[in-house]
């Protein structure tokens, strides 16, 4: 194996001593002079209720106003803040049936906290009193709280372009019969010995990364908007709100200050058109907001819930002979990427086995909650609870191993990828299964919790999953990167790749180290303005190591290029016989005959005329690499994860004991980042599993947007933690690199629910998987 | 509304202010004395990213106490912790090293949390670092690094004390 210099170090992370000592700088960090302060005012009385009337007189009487805006004050444009619509042509725009249906301020209050008007005053305490000054009367409409009240006959229509609120469904005749997948499922179905199948509910999980957001616009002297904001594609944010306040891209600024976490929720624009609108409407006074904690649950999107049925038909020998699928999302009450989860959900049932026929079919529906959009695993998390289990029941029945079936029938290099057409090119999926079950004694245990018989039951469960290393072939991906080399022969390498905390500045700065043959500490980035750097879609998809990486790896050997080129015209050699080594650049078997990569690079820089010749005395020229990258693959990451955990049979209490969470990781980079994603990663799915849901009175108020309410996972609640790091490169990864970002919340779900039937031989269909519903489900089968 | 005149000190220096009686220790600190490394992330004391520590020994959330109740008291927020020459206090290099910070905006609240609780109990067990850590809630790492940088706090700082 190549020994790497920084590749495969765990290197301390680029920002890591700011965030210790509180001064990296978050939006809400930023006090321009002059600074006002505004507030979004919303309906908490109803989830779905025309605005009668708006009466904003008395509030604009508060001293310390400014000015109080009503919907029409503003742009009421439609816009659609995902930004699904730029990474795909216009022709897929129009068969995915993406649609505008959002203005900045509603008359039309379609869920709970939904956004009536705007008030801009000195103070934030000024624009609250002002607030509650504010008269509104309103129609109250029925409340939808999913598919099926919200498509039924007569049901209030969301928008006049999407009947029966159908927001989406795969469209023909790409997809025939509104389906995706291969051979023929009902045939299937008849040579199968065995049927399982059920119907499961998949929650609304939220995000809750920890920074509130906060924004900052200003409207400028010379026509320049400038935002501040912690979204996670600032390079497609910033055409977006070019196009909504109709400016050339050169008057749009977007400045992405420290993301206090994303995970999706900052996926394309949450406030940013808001205080954007502001701003424009008060030039030359910078415009800021705090959102309260309680009001992100109800305006950055969640993950999808919905109604996921499955059906599939195995033979004796475990073959798994049909698999027919449908996945019925609620979408809340704007269609942001409606299409997007709907459509890749069949992706994520489509990449995981080797299933004879595959039917999948693919809905969202309009309903009266807050927006739904890209949460960490897009899809895939659900898929992993209903698609695990029913393998589980499967397993259970033909009296099959489950980790020898997911081995025997799992995709593998050469097979269709999640994407037809894109078959796998690397896959360690069993290596990660022997060693995960290795190291959680699972045939031990499985043996020996099978004979329990006391109050408080142990399981252990298994699930695996694939994902994706960026959105290609689906999605655009593009990501440009330029390499500056200083006089000294130091880099400065400038992008737009967002680091969230994930900690991909840290990993593309030693790719770019690694690739440049640089000490690390020469190496600086150059990021953050969105007017400083070249495209780049922004963090989703799993993408920034894979496709930001490729793009730093082909600028820095284009600049290593120029630079060992010149290097072979003052060494009198061939550029293919060189080498670079602590900056010496040097003839392979000849270390005598070298030259300093500082002397050629000053050199660039300072090419001082010879005043006998003429001409300078070094080759002139500041060297700049380049790339404009775009991905050939999507190099699919595979996981197994094992869970074991005791189940309370009295009281329905969940103790998680253990986890060990396998990645096929391709390479990491950094491990300590590998690690750092998968342990957050499960912190998120178990989660999800076991305690994280948005609930919702029966007319559509939100019920626990507060972190008490709110139940995520605490330190004391965590199992023991081992990751399983398999190392087997593949072909397009930079370095062999694979995605680890996302993957890490999917088979907690799965492998959490495989170890309650373990332990108590029952599957929990509904997420998540409260005592209630064990206690419920444990009397019923008692009574039965 | 009555001002109040208060005196406090935060990070060593003295301040000499008058304040709201409504205003948190948060608003405070974050919009008089402009010292944001104090973080906003609820505001109901459930998160635990405004922790602050009070006279040197007890921590707590500074978006539920009112400055005005915090008159003569001394505060070290996370740049405090750090000394004038740029030397990181301990449990701010055990973070660092352990790679226990992602996103960052719960790290100057963990970072206090921990130092309170090593100032109670120098060698904690992980259990009891866990049970210490509820309340201050992260949303990136699972925990597994906070802790074991808790623990390697604890080392450092029986070292440097032996």
């Amino acid at each position: 194996m190549t020994e790497f210099r920084t590749v495969g170090k765990s290197e301390i992370k680029i920002d890591v001593k700011a965030k210790v000592t509180g001064r990296a700088v978050y939006a809400a960090d930023i006090n321009l002079p002059g600074t006002l302060h505004a507030k979004i005012v919303r309906c908490y009385e109803h989830a779905h209720a025309k605005v009668k009337s708006l009466d904003l007189s008395e509030a604009a009487k508060i001293p310390g106003v400014v000015k109080v805006f009503a919907p029409e004050d503003l742009t009421t444009k439609f816009y659609n803040q995902s930004v699904i619509d730029i990474m795909v042509s216009e022709d897929m725009r129009g068969m995915l049936g993406d649609i505008e249906d959002q203005k900045i301020l509603t008359d039309h209050v379609k869920h709970y906290g939904d956004g009536i008007a705007a008030i801009v005053a000195t103070t934030e305490e000024a624009a609250e009193r002002a607030a509650e000054r504010i008269k509104v009367e309103y129609e109250p409409l029925p409340v939808y709280l999913n598919a099926t009240e919200s498509s039924q006959d007569g049901a209030v229509q969301f928008t006049p372009q999407k009947p029966r609120n159908m927001a989406f469904e795969l469209p023909e005749p790409a997809f025939p019969n509104n389906t995706l997948g291969w051979g023929d499922a009902d045939e299937g179905f008849k040579e199968a010995d065995i049927i399982v199948e059920d119907n499961f509910y998949t929650s609304k999980q939220k995000q809750a990364q920890m920074e509130p957001n906060s924004y900052i616009a200003l409207y400028d002297d010379d026509g320049l908007l400038s935002c501040w904001t912690s979204t996670q594609m600032p390079k497609s944010v910033q055409p977006k709100i070019a196009k909504l306040f109709n400016l050339p891209m050169s008057r749009v600024r977007i400045i992405q200050t420290v993301v206090g976490g994303g995970f999706g929720a900052r996926l394309g624009m949450v406030l940013e058109p808001h205080i954007c609108a502001l701003a424009m409407a008060l030039p030359g006074h910078p415009i800021k907001v705090q959102s309260p904690r309680e009001e992100d649950w109800l305006t950055s999107p969640s993950r999808h819930p919905g109604d996921y049925w499955m059906k599939m038909g195995f033979k004796k020998d475990g073959t798994p002979v049909a698999c027919d699928a449908k996945f019925v999302n609620y979408k809340g009450g704007y269609y942001l990427d409606g299409s997007g989860v709907a459509f890749t959900t069949g992706g994520w049932v489509s990449g995981l086995y080797k299933f004879g026929a595959l039917r999948y079919k693919g809905e969202s529906y309009f309903t009266n909650q807050p927006v739904c959009g890209a949460y960490r695993g897009y899809g895939n998390p659900q898929t992993n609870f209903v698609l695990e289990q029913l393998v589980d029941r499967a397993c259970h029945e033909l009296k099959i191993d489950p980790v020898e079936w997911r081995k025997k029938w799992h995709k593998d290099v050469g097979d269709d990828g999640w994407c037809a057409g894109v078959p796998y090119a690397s896959c360690a999926l069993d290596e990660v299964l022997d060693e995960g079950a290795k190291a959680i004694d699972w045939k031990a245990k499985r043996e020996k919790y099978a004979q329990q018989t006391g109050v408080k039951r142990r399981g252990v469960g298994v699930a695996v999953m694939v994902h994706t290393s960026g959105a290609m072939p689906m999605l655009l991906e593009h990501t440009v990167c330029t390499v500056r080399l200083n006089e000294d022969a130091t880099a400065v390498v400038a992008f737009a790749c967002s680091d969230m905390g994930q900690g991909s500045h840290t990993t593309l700065r030693q790719i770019a180290a690694e690739t440049l043959g640089f000490p690390l500490e020469d190496v600086s980035l150059s990021v953050g303005d969105s007017n400083d750097a070249g495209y780049d879609i922004g963090a989703h998809a799993s993408r920034t190591l894979y496709v930001g990486g490729g793009a730093v790896m082909a600028a820095c050997k284009d600049a290593l290029k120029q630079l060992l080129e010149r290097a072979a015209t003052m060494l009198e050699a061939n550029p293919d016989d060189l080498e670079i080594e602590d900056k010496q650049i040097f003839v392979k078997g000849s270390p005598d005959r070298k030259v300093a990569a500082s002397e050629i690079c000053s050199g660039g820089v300072y090419p001082f005329l010879n005043p006998q010749t003429g001409a300078p005395d070094t080759i002139p020229g500041q060297i700049l690499g380049y790339s404009s990258f775009n991905p050939m693959h999507n190099s699919p990451p595979f996981g197994a994860c094992f869970v074991e955990l005791e189940v309370d049979t009295e009281t329905g209490e969940i103790k998680l004991i253990e986890m060990v969470n396998g990645h096929d990781i391709g390479r990491a980079i950094n491990p300590a980042v590998v690690e750092g994603q998968l342990e957050g990663g499960a912190q998120q799915g178990l989660g999800m599993a076991l305690t994280e849901e948005l609930y919702f009175s029966t007319d559509g108020k939100v019920l626990n947007n507060t972190f008490t309410d709110y139940k995520m996972l605490g330190p004391s609640d965590m199992p023991k933690i081992t990751n399983v790091i398999i190392e087997n490169p593949d072909p397009h990864g930079p370095f062999g690199a694979k995605s680890v970002g996302e993957a890490g919340l999917v088979a907690p779900v799965g492998a959490t629910a495989n170890a309650i039937y373990n332990a108590i031989g029952i599957q929990i269909t509904d997420l998540p998987i409260t005592p209630e519903k064990i206690l419920k489900a444990l009397n019923e089968k008692h009574a039965a | 509304m009555k001002k109040h005149s208060i005196s406090l000190q935060v990070n060593g220096a003295v301040h000499e202010i008058t304040i709201q009686p409504n205003k948190t220790l948060l608003d405070v600190l974050r919009d008089e004395l402009n010292m944001p490394e104090t973080k906003y992330g609820c505001g109901t004391g459930e998160c635990g990213a405004c922790t602050v520590l009070v006279d040197d020994q007890k921590v707590i959330n500074s978006c539920l106490t009112l400055a005005a109740t915090m008159d003569g008291k001394s505060i070290t927020t996370a740049a405090g912790l750090q000394t004038a020459e740029g030397t990181l206090h301990p449990v701010q290099e055990a973070f660092v090293e352990n790679a226990a910070v992602q996103c960052g905006y719960c790290t100057p609240g963990m970072v206090l949390k921990s130092v309170g609780l090593l100032k109670k109990n120098p060698n904690p067990s992980e259990d009891e670092i866990r049970e210490w850590l509820e309340g201050n809630i992260c949303r990136c790492t699972g925990y597994e690094k906070i802790v074991t940088a808790v623990q390697l706090a604890g080392k450092k700082i029986a070292q440097a004390d032996g």
